[in-house]
């Protein structure tokens, strides 16, 4: 094969037509908040670009971002995405086996030098020199380092590659590494959550191959347009926080209206994520909308933040409010008259949340 | 003799890598490694045993609902809280779900591809299979992907996000259905029926599920199971990989009523009580400090050294001394489902696949059973208080079968916590009698051809068990 494909032809050649193509390339640009003047800029860059290659390696992980990626968003958007990557290297979903699957990656690697994006899938440990992950007989990080070393970028995919995640809970028995501490000298966006929402994955990924840059990322590194808001934010159950209505214990009388989970543990107040917009299984619903509050996976260190039933202690109420309020000003335009009514309801109710919190930390001690 | 590592395997959860020994073109003896540790069991010292209802579920993204479904349970056992009705019968969908799922990925996306090699080129089925199965291409595969995604709908619904879904709680679950809510599962369920049935089966559920023998299963052409069948029957998969035919089941989904699926162990003739009790976890050829040990009383010190003669990180579960097979095929065997039994004494790659494919159908059935009999109005969440001390056990069957977590809580912390996932059993090392695991006995005899790095028979054999090693290990 002398010339390198463009997306359009390998979609094409995955049998996707061109009306759902087209349908494919508006999704994206609404999923990553782009106005409809982007619709034909993603189609012209997708005919007329040749394909990044993506290699997706796993280390120490539970193969969630995985699993969530393969079950996500709209089908097509899958379809293309999977046709897009799966030609190159992925562990979990590739045809070869054993040695041949390591060729394949050698392969890649060596013909698409410099130029194509690796995607990494849980941590390296560095105990006993990475014994504790061995990929083809060789310590998961060597397989790390060796893909980085010629790869345009890397995707840290969930809070294992970002953070470290579960296996880096104390006492971190492998002494499991987040990926940036260990390839230092690429580009990286973390992608965090345990594991991400698929959307999220198929909208970094595929403003990646689009574009062929990096989305706007925030200072920790992840893309701001999932990870700009707190999950508390943008929650359905927030007018029951303004109103101090709280779920006291699961299954009471509160929880099944739906009120706010903040007193049973939820860390939605200090956990930046699309959760509560994007939602999960489709769009089906996230963990809040089941009665269970979240417990902050997308945030750094998250396991070992004291229990996840315990009520999040930091929290700056009247800045969480001002900053939702800053939000709503923003809508103005479109809301009119409502923001004025908007602010003195939550003026009002910060007030009697003030006695309610005083309350509340005095129950705590 | 001769020495091949086959590994890392593609299309299994996590790594696992096999050392083969070979003699006069077939494996002579086989050693099966789990080269990822992570140790959940260490993290889980000293916690807040409420932690393990999030912990214990990143085990595993696959199997994350059974995990969770074990650990709620072993803490239900120790604090002597029970979940109302209703709310076991939240937690059995959710969990059925997973498993549903489960069985018709490995089918589809982790055992089938195989067929698909070009060594099978020459096959009357083979062009059948690539058409099918070719890995992240095929249409088998594609309509499984899209009809799992809207399966697990159902998860969101009920549990809002899969996976690692945090409703089973100890004493129930966090989401009450309204009516709604049920209608929307009868509806996802429909549809996934209609796939399974156009797909998977090219026939009526009740019909495979009715199968009562070997005759009966051979006839069934219709389908991807259909075509499974007659490829199995050209490569002689009735006689390739017999395991151990001890199979051991805790017994599936309990209920208010008991458990849906029996649980005992089945040994050559009828089944008889697990005595649970009696489980020991070796550690004589593990990468593991200590001695075999009861799970109440075991202990997870990763050796460092990695010394001689462990090979794994894994450590070897022994009921009775004994090794056992477990999954879907145990789970009906021992539940005295007739075409189970009919294949228990075969125990090969063909009766693993088979005892999945019946048990796709059992579930889908329990499933819209479980979903007619929700009661909204009901209680969905009964009392729980982690008690200051006390041990439980959480016994439950995830997709690849019995799923055990012990938990010792002391001081309100816990204390010790050990877990026996399915394919410990089955990928199990040697014990400290040199008697290999389940697939370590499985692979002896499997033929490898002259030059062949990756034996198919191998492949074959390794995927039929649904191997978990992410679980394997923890």
């Amino acid at each position: 094969m002398s010339q390198i494909e463009t997306f359009y032809d390998v979609m094409r050649r995955q049998g996707i037509t061109r009306r759902s193509f087209l349908k494919y390339c508006s999704l994206t640009a609404s999923a990553l908040g782009l106005g409809p003047a982007f619709v034909p800029k993603i189609a012209h860059a997708m005919e007329t670009k040749p394909r990044t290659p993506v290699i997706w390696v796993n280390g120490l992980e539970c193969t969630c971002c995985s699993e969530s990626f393969i079950r996500g968003s709209h089908p097509l958007a899958k379809d293309v995405v999977l046709s897009m990557i799966s030609l190159d290297y992925s562990h979990t979903l590739m045809a070869a086996a054993g040695h041949a699957a390591e060729a394949a990656l050698e392969d890649t690697i060596e013909k698409y030098k410099g130029n194509y994006i690796l995607a990494v899938e849980g941590n390296p440990p560095l105990n006993e020199d990475g014994m504790y992950c061995i990929v083809g007989g060789k310590p998961f990080v060597e397989q790390l380092r060796h893909a980085a070393k010629d790869a345009k970028a890397v995707i840290s995919w969930g809070a294992c590659a970002s953070y470290g995640c579960v296996q880096a809970a104390k006492p971190n028995p492998t002494q499991a590494t987040p990926v940036h501490k260990v390839i230092t000298d690429k580009p990286i966006i973390k992608v965090p959550g345990c594991p991400p929402i698929a959307e999220v994955m198929t909208g970094v990924i595929t403003y990646m191959l689009t574009f062929d840059r990096l989305p706007e990322l925030d200072r920790q590194g992840r893309p701001a347009m999932f990870y700009g808001q707190r999950i508390h934010d943008k929650c359905y159950r927030r007018p029951h926080f303004d109103a101090g209505q709280f779920v006291e214990q699961w299954d009471d009388e509160n929880a099944r209206k739906g009120y706010c989970l903040y007193k049973v543990g939820c860390k939605g107040p200090t956990t930046y994520n699309a959760c509560s917009t994007v939602r999960w299984n489709e769009g089906t619903s996230f963990p809040i909308q089941s009665g269970h509050g979240c417990i902050g996976c997308s945030e750094d260190g998250f396991w070992d933040q004291g229990s996840f039933y315990d009520r999040v202690t930091d929290l700056t109420q009247f800045g969480v409010e001002a900053n939702a309020d800053q939000v709503g000003m923003a809508a103005a335009g479109v809301v009119g008259g409502g923001v004025a009514l908007h602010a003195a309801v939550s003026a009002l109710k910060a007030a009697q949340k003030k006695s309610q919190d005083t309350v509340s930390q005095s129950e705590e001690v | 003799m001769t020495e091949l590592i086959v590994g890392p395997f593609n299309r299994v959860e996590g790594d696992l890598e096999v050392r083969l020994e070979l003699r006069d073109g077939a494996v002579a003896a086989a050693y099966a490694n789990s080269p990822l540790f992570r140790g959940f069991e260490v993290m889980l010292d000293g916690a807040d045993p409420r932690d393990a209802l999030t912990l214990t579920p990143r085990i595993c993204g696959i199997c994350s609902i059974s995990q969770s479904a074990a650990a709620a349970h072993a803490l239900a056992d120790a604090a002597g809280a029970e979940m109302p009705e209703q709310g076991a019968l939240a937690a059995a969908i959710l969990h059925g779900v997973e498993n549903l799922a489960d069985h018709v990925t490995h089918f589809n996306l982790f055992f089938m591809p195989d067929f698909a090699r070009l060594a099978y080129e020459a096959r009357s089925w083979h062009s059948e299979m690539v058409e099918r199965f070719t890995a992240a291409k095929g249409a088998s595969q594609h309509a499984a992907l899209e009809a799992r995604a809207r399966l697990f709908h159902v998860t969101g619904i009920l549990g809002g996000k899969w996976p690692h879904t945090l409703a089973i709680q100890p004493a129930g679950v966090t989401r009450v259905p309204d009516a709604a809510d049920r209608v929307r599962i009868v509806s996802i369920l429909k549809s996934f029926r209609r796939h399974l049935e156009a797909r998977l089966f090219g026939g009526r559920l009740e019909d495979f599920a009715g199968l009562s023998g070997l005759a009966d299963l051979e006839a069934w052409t219709q389908g991807d199971a259909g075509l499974f069948l007659r490829a199995s029957a050209d490569l002689g998969l009735a006689e390739a990989g017999q395991g151990p035919r001890r199979y051991l089941s805790y017994g599936a989904y309990p209920l208010a009523s008991g458990r849906v699926t029996r649980a005992g162990v089945w040994a050559g003739s009828g089944v008889s009580d697990a005595a649970t009790g009696e489980i020991v976890e070796h550690v004589a050829q593990s990468w593991m400090l200590g001695t075999a040990a009861h799970p109440y009383d075991g202990a997870t010190r990763p050796d460092e050294a990695m010394g001689a003669p462990g090979y794994s990180w894994c450590k070897a579960p022994r009921l009775d001394g004994q090794t056992c097979e477990v999954g879907a095929l145990a789970r009906q065997i021992v539940d005295g489902h007739p075409l189970a039994l009919a294949l228990a004494d075969e125990g090969s790659v063909r009766a693993r696949i088979a005892g999945r494919l019946l048990e796709i159908a059992r579930t889908q059935m329990w499933l819209e059973d479980w979903t007619q009999a929700l009661d909204p109005t009901a209680q969905f969440m009964g009392d729980f208080t982690v008690p200051k001390s006390g041990r439980g056990v959480g016994l439950v069957e995830a997709a690849r079968g019995a799923l055990g977590h012990w938990v010792v809580i002391e001081d309100g912390r816990i204390a010790n916590y050990q877990i026996i996932a399915p394919t410990t059993w089955n990928f199990s090392p040697r014990d400290a009698d040199g008697q290999p695991g389940p697939l370590e006995a499985a692979l002896v005899g499997a033929p490898v051809a002259e030059g062949e790095t990756a034996p198919l028979s191998v492949q074959h054999i390794v995927r039929s068990f649904d191997p978990c090693m992410v679980c394997t290990v923890h």
